[in-house]
């Protein structure tokens, strides 16, 4: 098969029936848009609509097989939705947890009757999901999670504190990693759950951060019990699982369907008549080629899974150039911004968007593994560089010393 | 969608892997040094292999492949930082291919397949070296045209048979001339590159026939020059992602073994950092290549492309370069050990046909200007 970089005419005709589906039941993203920052309830009840007119029109889960409610198409597909989805004026971000993290996880270590229970709803938009993964002394080292489980009968008693859970507020069940056996290294003891987080035993404190919105969570767990039947994979195999989930996180951030373009920008630098300044020009022409950079290695990622290869080192690039494109490319909208950059909310030019996205640049930065942690990951598998050597990998967990 | 290679593209580039990887060792680059620079043996191989008339139609003894295909043969040349004119002749070649007369294609193009005949181009000027505005002066004159000027540091010129030369009238047309290097008029002083391979400034003072015109000649060469110059600049980009790749190679052989404090250096986290931030960076000098290298192999719009390419492969590539010359310390400093070559092509591709700040203007002025 030759290079073909670009739709292909099937595919054509797939973005074609997706577009025409889309302005029948939504409108062109406009440039007043309104600023959902400020109504985060809003924007999940907006979210949950529209998922609903997706699954009913049968566009929600593209690439899902059939058999959990997807549409069954090729992952392929699934990118050229989500491209023109986000030219119209529709809510998605509260589910990026469930449908880009959850689902996946699930259809890879779920039981049978797992997949029946909680499958179907999530396609369907009626839960939010959120992951409870860091804990104050669990962040890069993840593997050192200290909230504790323990079985009693056929459920399973968890206590302890989690932190950074995206719409933990709004949520209705949460993947939940717990210590199950502290004498087995950190790796080997660790258990994956599903939580209903209206259990008794939860509770949800919203930390407002620096863009002011209240999108992270501190979730303190005090005797929760949860029924055996929903741990996800094997008791004590718990990492095994959390990577898949790991896996799809970085895949999510990295894959962008960002709310911005460098064209956009572009276009408001036209408007405050920046484009004849030559260094503003250059940065945004640096800008353009970190963008075009960014397309080219998604599309050698969707090649690989459209011919279910294995992906090369696009995946774990990925993640870490698209946070340092944000980076970059917010410091230049500032400076094009000029003194409109010293504003702020729904008053400066485009609604105050870029200084929100300027300020949303660490979620970009730290989720999913930080920066460094990705140059770490990208040192020992694209380069073959030896492990870092660690000290903690044999020992019990129990006798590592706590952070 | 289909961005990777065809199993025939795999098959290509393993075949020149074998080539360079088998003839251009360390060995036989440093005793190149005394020689004229220009590997002569490796040479007959590529010719042997199809690979010097590799975008050659069938007719003159090519294999009438396209950019895409001549991108993976010379990154593979990159990678192993082999002295031969592979670039500068065959987009001289294509160039004639796509421009020239079919007088003047029969008159080179079998020599170019066979090995016998080399070309070169001599697309960079004095001065502000915009390649699109030649300083090298055309007068239209009886049965030709006359070119006045000089072309600096143009590759290989001292082994190459023909030049193509761009030129600029008083009106601001363009020439492309195919100038033989024996012709009065013509002399080559060799010059020292940083990369250490032969090139020589060229003075040029002859008439050259019409025939030999290859564009411009009743009208304005500039389309054919901009063809020549995109698809130089691709070449350049694909020779940069293999020295960038032989580099980081090399690098993270030499962090692996080497220990200090009693481990490996990529042991420090400092150190596998920088080689990870190299690694990340020839990904992207490698997408925006092929993604340049198959829109001008289809004939598409690829200004812009070609300048993101570009962009990449010198401030990317010399980014790499250099973390690959810093992470091997003192070592790096011996010219028996082989770091440093790779460094040199960097540094010079780096600015070959302007540096990464003239491409990101352009580039600026196409997305941006209003």
């Amino acid at each position: 098969m030759s290079m073909q970089i670009g739709d292909s005419a099937a595919e054509a005709i797939f973005r074609d029936q997706a577009r025409t589906w889309l302005s029948q039941h939504a409108s062109l993203r406009s440039d007043d848009v309104a600023n959902w920052h400020d109504d985060l309830g809003g924007h999940v009840v907006a979210c949950k609509k529209w998922q609903h007119v997706l699954y009913d029109n049968g566009w929600a889960g593209i690439s899902w097989p059939k058999q959990f409610g997807g549409r069954g198409g090729t992952s392929l597909q699934a990118s050229i939705f989500a491209e023109e989805q986000s030219k119209f004026d529709v809510a998605t971000g509260s589910f990026a947890v469930s449908l880009g993290m959850v689902g996946p996880t699930l259809m890879a270590h779920g039981t049978p009757q797992q997949h029946a229970e909680f499958l179907a709803p999530m396609l369907r938009g009626d839960h939010v999901w959120c992951q409870l993964f860091s804990e104050p002394n669990a962040g890069s080292d993840l593997a050192n999670i200290g909230t504790r489980a323990v079985l009693d009968g056929d459920t399973w008693i968890v206590n302890g504190q989690k932190v950074w859970t995206s719409f933990g507020q709004f949520s209705d069940y949460g993947i939940l990693l717990t210590r199950t056996e502290p004498e087995s290294p950190k790796h080997k003891g660790i258990t994956y759950f599903i939580v209903d987080m209206k259990s008794a035993g939860i509770e949800v404190r919203p930390l407002v951060q620096i863009t002011g919105v209240a999108h992270f969570n501190e979730v303190f767990l005090s005797d929760v019990r949860i029924p055996a039947a929903n741990v996800l994979g094997q008791v004590n195999n718990g990492w095994a699982v959390a990577n898949t989930t790991l896996t799809s996180e970085r895949a999510f951030i990295g894959g962008g369907g960002s709310s911005w373009t460098v064209e956009a920008l572009i276009e408001t630098a036209q408007k405050l008549g920046r484009t004849q300044d030559p260094v503003v020009r250059q940065k945004l022409a640096a800008a353009y080629t970190r963008a075009q950079t960014l397309s080219y290695l998604g599309y050698r990622l969707r090649t690989a899974s459209s011919l279910g290869l294995i992906p090369g080192p696009e995946m774990f690039v990925m993640k870490l150039a698209y946070a340092r494109h944000w980076e970059k490319t917010m410091d230049t909208a500032m400076e094009v911004l000029g003194a409109d950059a010293m504003l702020w909310g729904d008053n400066v030019i485009d609604n105050g968007e870029w200084q929100h996205r300027l300020l949303s640049q660490f979620a970009i930065r730290l989720g999913g593994g930080t920066n460094e942690i990705q140059q770490n990951i990208i040192g020992e598998r694209g380069l073959g560089l030896p492990r870092e050597p660690s000290v903690d990998r044999n020992l019990p967990w129990r006798e590592l010393v706590k952070g | 969608m289909n961005f990777d290679l065809s199993d025939e593209q795999h098959v290509l580039s393993d075949l020149a892997q074998q080539i360079f990887s088998g003839l251009s060792t360390i060995e036989r680059i440093t005793e190149l040094q005394t020689g004229d620079g220009f590997d002569a043996t490796l040479w007959n191989e590529l010719a042997k292999a199809g690979l010097l008339g590799l975008c050659v139609a069938e007719e003159h003894g090519g294999l009438a492949m396209h950019m895409v295909e001549l991108s993976l043969v010379l990154e593979q040349q990159g990678k192993h930082i082999a002295q031969v004119p592979l670039w500068s002749s065959s987009i001289a070649a294509m160039t004639v291919a796509q421009y020239g007369s079919p007088a003047l294609q029969t008159l080179v193009l079998p020599g170019v397949c066979n090995g016998t005949t080399v070309l070169s181009c001599a697309l960079a000027n004095f001065g502000a070296n915009d390649s699109m505005n030649p300083s090298v002066e055309a007068t239209d004159v009886d049965g030709g045209v006359r070119l006045v000027g000089s072309k600096p540091a143009v590759p290989y010129a001292q082994n190459a048979h023909f030049v193509v030369v761009s030129a600029k009238r008083v009106d601001g047309s363009v020439v492309l001339a195919l100038v033989e290097t024996d012709a009065r008029g013509v002399i080559l002083t060799a010059v020292d590159g940083s990369d250490h391979q032969p090139q020589a400034n060229m003075d040029i003072d002859v008439v050259v026939p019409a025939s030999h015109i290859i564009a411009g000649l009743t009208n304005d060469g500039r389309e054919a020059l901009r063809w020549m110059h995109e698809h130089s600049l691709v070449a350049l980009c694909a020779i940069q992602l293999g020295v960038a790749q032989g580099s980081i190679a090399i690098t993270a052989e030499h962090v692996k073994t080497r220990h200090q404090f009693g481990k490996p250096l990529s042991a420090q986290q400092a150190v596998a950092v920088r080689a990870a931030d190299a690694y990340i960076t020839t990904e992207a000098m490698r997408v925006t290549m092929l993604n340049a290298a198959w829109r001008l192999a289809e004939g598409f719009d690829a200004r812009q492309d070609v300048l993101v390419a570009m962009y990449w492969a010198t401030e990317g590539g010399h980014s790499v370069v250099l973390a690959g010359q810093h992470l091997h310390g003192g070592v790096g400093a011996d010219i028996s050990y082989p770091v440093h070559r790779f460094f040199l092509w960097g540094i010079q591709i780096s600015t070959q046909l302007g540096g990464a700040s003239q491409h990101l203007a352009r580039l600026g002025k196409l997305i941006a200007s209003r």
